[in-house]
């Protein structure tokens, strides 16, 4: 079960203080440890509050309107704000009409309308491929870590367009000057680099990877390497899975 | 306290509602800026971390996740690791842990002083009190490594080179005072109101 050595590093993973060599391999005993996932959990926890210890001080004033001037420069990121606008000038246009408000603000309406629908078009067109290349008779899987999280990968490789969708849960961005390395790996030969990739803050990602060319893999594998990624894994994989089905 | 919980300012902060950030400023600036103070020293770059942190909230609140913690301790971990990327380049240059050997001496857990800034909330002041208190109960060499890791950003490799300690005695000391952090916090874990 659960020896010594796991148990003191669940506090220093959650802290953040944990050398790098050391993290793969924790991560590695993670994706297969439901105790180490939780005591993980419980210091992440504790972790979380610590910032109460700073001692009390208060910003400059001038902090709050830098804040919502910079904000009022970049927009949000997510799906809720796309549909808001979208339902914002469908509105627009709906009154503009209905009020006989005149030509020009429907004019106005009907622009932005158009905006709205040409973008919601683009990602519509993206979410069909991704669908379509993940629903091909010929697809194939792979979950990268045995009992699910965190972090884990599903793998769908369409095989008859040689293309990887790569899922990724509860993976923390690699830490600067690093990336994530997949590599496709058949039972005694060298692994072949799928690609390299990295994931947002949210630990959560879908990115699309080509496989090598009539390469057959029997599993597949996740490093952590230089940025640019390497020609071999300079570490030991901390997610592996096995190819099924397609 | 305030009329609407923080989760419903961080959705309303996904239909770009500038006001909902000003509330979340208004709620949690003062304690983002001193953690930020805390780890990088200087007020001009706790005011820079404190501006790009709120940005980052405000550019990815879609990503917030309930499940994962309050909003509290969502923004404290943005702040911190804005704080420690500072830190850290800083500290690339400098090649230097003043700082961090100066942290142990000034005492980062010491107990909150009058002229402290006003907190929002009756909860927090409470959660303040605790951790505070928690920390100051630990035994000093105890205290030291969270310290040195949290607010320093420091390894426990390195904290072992800092404090010319053994790394084992180090990774002794930072678990057991984690688990009685843990313990000693577990009421304000189970509130999940921080």
């Amino acid at each position: 079960m659960t020896d010594h050595r796991w148990l003191e590093l669940a506090a220093p993973y959650a802290l953040g203080a944990m050398a790098p060599a050391e993290r793969a391999g924790f991560e590695a005993h993670l994706a297969e440890c439901a105790t180490c996932r939780s005591d993980v959990q419980s210091f992440r926890d504790v972790v979380g509050l610590l910032g109460h210890a700073a001692p009390a001080a208060a910003p400059p004033s001038g902090v709050r309107e830098r804040i919502l001037r910079d904000a009022r420069r970049a927009r949000p990121l997510g799906t809720r704000r796309r549909v808001l606008p979208w339902i914002a000038a469908a509105a627009a246009v709906v009154l503009a009409l209905a009020a006989g408000y005149g030509y020009w603000s429907a004019r106005v309406a009907q622009t932005a309308l158009r905006t709205a629908l040409d973008s919601a078009r683009v990602r519509l067109d993206s979410a069909n491929q991704l669908v379509t290349a993940i629903l091909d008779s010929t697809v194939g899987t792979a979950d990268l870590a045995a009992t699910g999280k965190p972090p884990s990968m599903r793998l769908f490789w369409n095989r008859a367009r040689n293309v990887i969708v790569v899922a990724a849960f509860e993976l923390p961005p690699a830490p600067a000057g690093r990336t994530y390395q997949l590599w496709a790996i058949k039972k005694g030969q060298a692994p072949v680099s799928v690609g390299t990739f990295n994931t947002p803050p949210s630990g959560r990602a879908v990115i699309t990877l080509r496989m090598p060319a009539g390469f057959k893999p029997d599993l597949s594998a996740v490093t952590e390497e230089p940025a640019g990624g390497s020609p071999q894994p300079t570490q030991q994989p901390f997610l592996v899975g096995a190819w099924q089905g397609g | 306290m305030a009329s609407e919980p923080d989760r419903a300012l961080v959705e309303r902060m996904m239909g770009g509602d500038e006001r909902a950030l000003a509330e979340v400023y208004d709620r949690h600036g003062g304690p983002a800026y001193s953690l930020a103070l805390a780890i990088v020293g200087e007020r001009a770059d706790a005011e820079e971390v404190v501006a790009d942190a709120f940005g980052q909230v405000w550019r990815t609140a879609a990503q917030f996740d309930p499940s994962r913690g309050s909003v509290a301790a969502w923004l404290a971990t943005i702040t911190r690791t804005r704080a420690l990327d500072l830190l850290r380049s800083r500290r690339r240059r400098a090649r230097a842990l003043e700082r961090a050997a100066r942290a142990d001496t000034d005492g980062l857990a010491a107990p909150l002083g009058a002229a402290d800034a006003p907190d929002r909330g009756v909860q927090r002041q409470d959660a303040r009190r605790l951790v505070t208190r928690s920390l100051a109960e630990l035994p000093e060499p105890q205290r030291r490594v969270i310290e040195l890791a949290y607010f320093g950003g420091l390894t426990q490799t390195e904290i072992a080179a800092e404090l010319q300690e053994p790394l084992g005695t180090v990774k002794t000391r930072m678990r057991a005072g984690m688990e009685k952090l843990r313990g000693s916090l577990a009421g304000l874990l189970a509130g999940g109101e921080a």
